[in-house]
């Protein structure tokens, strides 16, 4: 199996007809969660695996993040998942999704204090344990910061990459939420991450809510986040992108136009 | 500032999902935005469980289910909406197709409001809002429909 190339998408069961109808594709990520260990996978996901699709699975609940050790029964199966789809690596987050008997919801982030790094590459050392493959880790978008950050998102992520050896699951759109959120330059993040760790990375839609961007995946990719994409690309093209598209589907001819739109700003053929 | 960062993250969880004090030194207001947006994508992932009970509700679904949920944590999509159903059906609420779906549900899972919902292993039925629904074997029908 090999790793993940060119323009992808996420395999969702609301998208599987027209992701089976993508001539060109050679990689999908699905939802780690959304299927179950003992399996079988969900026709249109094996379909694409007699292909020769790539399929790498992606934990949205395992709280690498959390202060608590990582749940051995979640990291199981996210160890399952990998294998019943022949993925040559999973990926998951750098943040926190329950603490104290709570869940949150949703992706939260951690303070970027030395505190923090520890319990994320203890916690990413005991996942790396037990999985098959190797895990790649993607920073967040995030609405807010901690009070007491030590470390700068470079430096806090680049420590965490180094300590564990894992990969980097790099959102473009992410950086740009923060980037924008925080009133920084997104570009400047780019130039001081380690972008040969890039296993991959997430494009996705958002839009402005209440004077804050919200990296919603239900909305249409926005022009600066493609832009920042080139930016990445005339850096360092990563191996693989990934368009997530989580709801609100828009008819099969716009979400095309948006691949399409990747494989322009990346120079990858185009998949549809 | 360091410390527990186990307390901390369980203060952070309980001021954005269970109506808790913002903790020191977090902006209040970017707080409240993101508590918001859990709410959002909660009402998103509620809705595909209970369709019917949404679309019955139609624009009015976001602003209902964020008042219910705010300041209660999840207790998973299904027991969310189940709860809400319940509670829109004891104000009179409960649109004609939300009392469709609740029926339906009440006749093929036992749901004390406590524990995860249990398929009935004997033939049941549930009633709301006018609603009748019998399930035996697991297949369930819609006796009658909601009063309109």
């Amino acid at each position: 199996m090999t790793g993940p190339a060119g323009v992808g998408i996420g395999w969702r069961p609301e998208i599987a007809g027209f992701v089976a109808g993508l001539p060109g594709l050679r990689f999908v990520e699905v939802v780690a969660e959304s299927l179950a260990a003992t399996g079988p996978p969900p026709a249109g996901l094996a379909a694409l695996r007699e292909r020769g699709v790539t399929v790498v699975p992606h934990g949205v609940r395992l709280s690498l993040g959390g202060a608590e050790p990582v749940d051995p029964a979640r990291v199981a199966h996210l160890g399952a998942v990998a294998e019943l789809v022949g993925a040559p690596l999973v990926s998951e987050h750098i943040a926190f999704v329950r603490a104290g008997g709570v869940e949150a919801g949703h992706l939260l982030p951690l303070p970027r204090s030395r505190e923090a790094v520890d319990a994320v590459c203890a916690n990413v050392a005991r996942a790396q344990a037990a999985l098959p493959v190797p895990i790649a880790l993607e920073p967040i978008a995030a609405l807010f910061d901690w009070p007491d950050d030590e470390l700068d998102e470079a430096d806090f992520l680049t420590e965490i990459l180094d300590r564990t050896g894992a990969f980097l699951l790099l959102d473009v759109a992410n950086v740009y939420a923060n980037a924008r959120n925080r009133g920084v330059d997104p570009v400047a993040l780019l130039d001081r991450l380690p972008l040969e760790r890039v296993s991959y990375v997430h494009v996705a839609g958002g839009a402005e809510h209440g004077g804050y961007y919200h990296d919603t995946h239900t909305d249409p990719v926005p022009p600066p986040v493609l832009d920042l994409l080139r930016e990445l690309c005339a850096r360092r093209r990563p191996p693989a992108l990934l368009l997530e598209r989580d709801g609100h589907h828009p008819p099969a001819p716009v979400l095309r136009a948006e691949l399409d739109a990747l494989a322009a700003a990346s120079g990858f053929p185009v998949v549809t | 500032m360091s410390g527990d960062l186990a307390e901390r993250q369980a203060a952070l969880v309980a001021a954005l999902v269970a109506g808790g004090p913002v903790p020191a030194g977090f902006d209040p207001a970017a707080l409240a935005a993101a508590g918001a947006a859990l709410l959002r994508k909660r009402a998103g992932e509620v809705a595909r469980h209970w369709p019917l009970l949404a679309a019955g509700l139609g624009p009015r679904w976001p602003a209902t289910f964020a008042r219910w949920a705010a300041g209660r944590p999840s207790g998973g999509s299904l027991r969310d909406g189940w709860d809400l159903a319940r509670d829109l059906r004891d104000r009179g609420a409960l649109p004609p197709l939300g009392a469709e779906e609740l029926a339906a549900r009440e006749a093929t899972d036992r749901y004390d409001g406590h524990a995860p919902p249990r398929p009935r292993r004997l033939p049941g039925w549930g009633h709301a809002g006018g609603a009748v629904a019998v399930q035996a074997a697991g297949r369930v029908r819609l006796l009658r429909p909601a009063r309109r």
